[in-house]
């Protein structure tokens, strides 16, 4: 990469420094340990954590995937085991990498939501909180709060107090307006948005006319949310002044730079961990390659830079 | 052995009926246990996962799977043309425990389920063990000239649906009268409807000598998004990953009243 010389790929988000703008989703890394089998954990430029629910959850009932064309829906269900050996097993086993992490936090209630997310900032492992308010696969903590600014600012309000470490709080795309949500969370105390969620989503089996997913309903991602993340972000990040993480049906280095030039400061790849579990170090080496062909020198120079160049 | 991802070319492609056997070279250090999965890209057409399938044969340099068409996926797969590249992550998951107290071993296989016990069927007779290939399929010409094929390595006995060939029936209409497990290890793969008759005929007691691979739509194939959840009996409610604590589970671990209802 002699071409690429030069180019500086660290950014810095809510005072959290990356070696590199690429994150994992949530969900789509489990927490490393599968998958550091087969990638350098420490080739990410950070991971957030499957979600952690207070108590462990088994999840839905199968089936929990079904492809679409360019999508994926997914009816996981939260399934993890719980806080306790999340505590104990994950989360300080991926504290010996060099690898900011951020715990993705879920819950059934804003009482769970604060007593995880304070257990989590207390261990002094993680580099953030995801807060997870918008899993469209689960009755409470999911959707809920979504549809309701007041009852999300007042859920990241509670748990700001309890939390010592940047926090992010995770959107759907489909909410009352994204800039209305984004200006609640900030105002509540948020440090980051995290954008976005899945989109609530169903396919129909024709032949036995049932729904393709046990759960019935599930999240749809992959390439075909992408263009959704990417007017989320630029929604978000015109109505507050809050680092956002995009994330979305991330495939090739230009859907990420497409987010960071509309206001991404880092981006997540998903769906496609799931595909191909090297690709962050490949889309690390794209990136590369393009700031050098495009002439950019950091990172920081693509982001927010369509509002720069003017457009509204 | 952890898994590998590799690109690899198709060196051969058998067509078998309905079905085709693609062979392609594998890196040093391949080495799959009976039961396990190659994770393969199906590309195009706006695909986006991998398809997972049972190692069919392996033999040091190469190895192999058998494809049938059931979707998109693997109708692209079943194109290829040797000299094609193909993106294989794996082995894969928990494959077939060899072990174990009877000495005589009953494979039963529905359709393309047939592939892994073929594999596994060469590993047990170079242990010595007994091994009969029951092998049930809609009509005698789905699946071309494979049972000749395989009727050269193993002993094998087919059941028809439509009678053209072997028994008329099911494959569970081929085993030994009365066989409730004693006696006999059991190892099975192929339709969930197969393996619900299966596991009733052998319930309770005989549970423990029953070992099946399911099959499950798979994401990750690592563990790591839990989208293939296959419910277990302990703890009640629930569920493991088909593609890490399976595909192969024993007969007592499921929970097969749950198996059933989302059947």
């Amino acid at each position: 990469m002699g071409t690429a010389e030069g180019v500086d790929l660290r950014v810095e988000i809510a005072g959290i420094p990356l070696k590199n703008p690429f994150l994992a989703c949530s969900g789509t890394f489990g927490n490393g340990r599968e998958m550091s089998e087969l990638v350098d954990l420490e080739a990410l430029g950070g991971l957030m954590t499957k979600a952690v629910t207070l108590e462990p959850c088994a999840g839905n009932p199968p089936p929990r995937l079904w492809e679409t064309r360019w999508g994926m829906l997914n009816s996981i269900g939260l399934e993890n085991k719980g806080l306790e050996r999340f505590l104990s097993e994950d989360l300080p086993w991926l504290s010996g990498f060099d690898l900011p992490v951020w715990v993705n936090v879920a819950g059934f209630s804003v009482r769970e939501y604060v007593e995880v997310a304070s257990a989590v900032s207390r261990s002094g492992l993680a580099a953030a909180v995801e807060l997870n308010i918008s899993c469209p696969n689960v009755e409470r903590g999911g959707a809920h709060f979504s549809r309701h600014p007041g009852e999300t600012a007042g859920l990241v309000a509670r748990v700001r107090e309890v939390v010592d470490i940047p926090l992010f709080v995770k959107l759907p795309p489909l909410t009352v307006g994204m800039g209305e949500m984004a200006r609640a969370v900030a105002e509540a105390g948020a440090d980051g948005l995290s954008l976005v969620n899945t989109i609530p989503a169903m396919a129909v089996d024709v032949e036995r006319a049932c729904p393709r997913l046990g759960n019935v309903t599930g999240g749809l991602s992959g390439p075909a949310l992408h263009p959704v993340a990417v007017h989320a972000v630029w929604e978000a990040s015109g109505s507050v002044d809050l680092p956002v993480i995009g994330m979305g049906g991330v495939w090739s280095c230009s859907d990420a730079v497409e987010l960071f030039m509309a206001g991404a400061g880092a981006v997540a790849v998903g769906t496609l961990n799931l595909v191909e579990p090297r690709a962050v170090p490949r889309l690390v080496e794209e990136l590369r390659g393009f700031m050098s062909a495009n002439g950019y020198l950091t990172v920081t120079e693509m982001v927010g830079l369509l509002r720069r160049k003017g457009w509204r | 052995m952890p898994p590998l991802l590799f690109k690899t070319t198709l060196l051969e492609r058998r067509d078998y009926g309905c079905a085709s056997e693609l062979v392609f070279r594998v890196p040093p250090g391949f080495q799959p246990h009976p039961g396990q999965f190659l994770h393969i890209l199906c590309d195009g057409e706006g695909r986006l996962l991998r398809r997972p399938f049972s190692v069919f044969g392996h033999n040091g340099r190469s190895a192999s799977v058998l494809v049938r068409e059931v979707g998109g996926g693997s109708a692209w797969l079943r194109r290829r043309m040797p000299g094609d590249e193909l993106d294989v992550l794996g082995p894969l998951g928990r494959g077939f425990d060899l072990d174990g107290e009877e000495e005589e071993a009953l494979l039963i296989a529905g359709g393309a389920g047939v592939a892994p016990l073929v594999y596994l069927g060469q590993r047990l007779r170079e242990r010595g063990v007994r091994a009969t290939l029951f092998w049930g399929m809609e009509s005698g010409k789905e699946y071309g000239t494979l049972p000749e094929r395989l009727g050269e390595e193993i002993d094998l006995r087919l059941a028809t649906t439509d009678g053209s060939r072997g028994k008329r029936g099911t494959v569970l209409d081929l085993l030994p009268c009365g066989s409730s497990g004693a006696g006999f290890r059991y190892y099975a793969c192929g339709p969930r409807p197969m393996l619900l008759s299966l596991a009733s005929r052998l319930a309770p007691g005989g549970l423990s000598s029953l070992q099946v691979s399911v099959e499950e739509r798979m994401a990750c194939g690592l563990g790591a998004c839990r989208g293939c959840a296959v419910p277990v009996a302990d703890p009640p409610g629930a569920y493991r990953a088909a593609c890490r604590e399976g595909p192969v589970f024993g007969g007592e671990e499921l929970d097969w009243e749950r198996l059933r209802v989302s059947t």
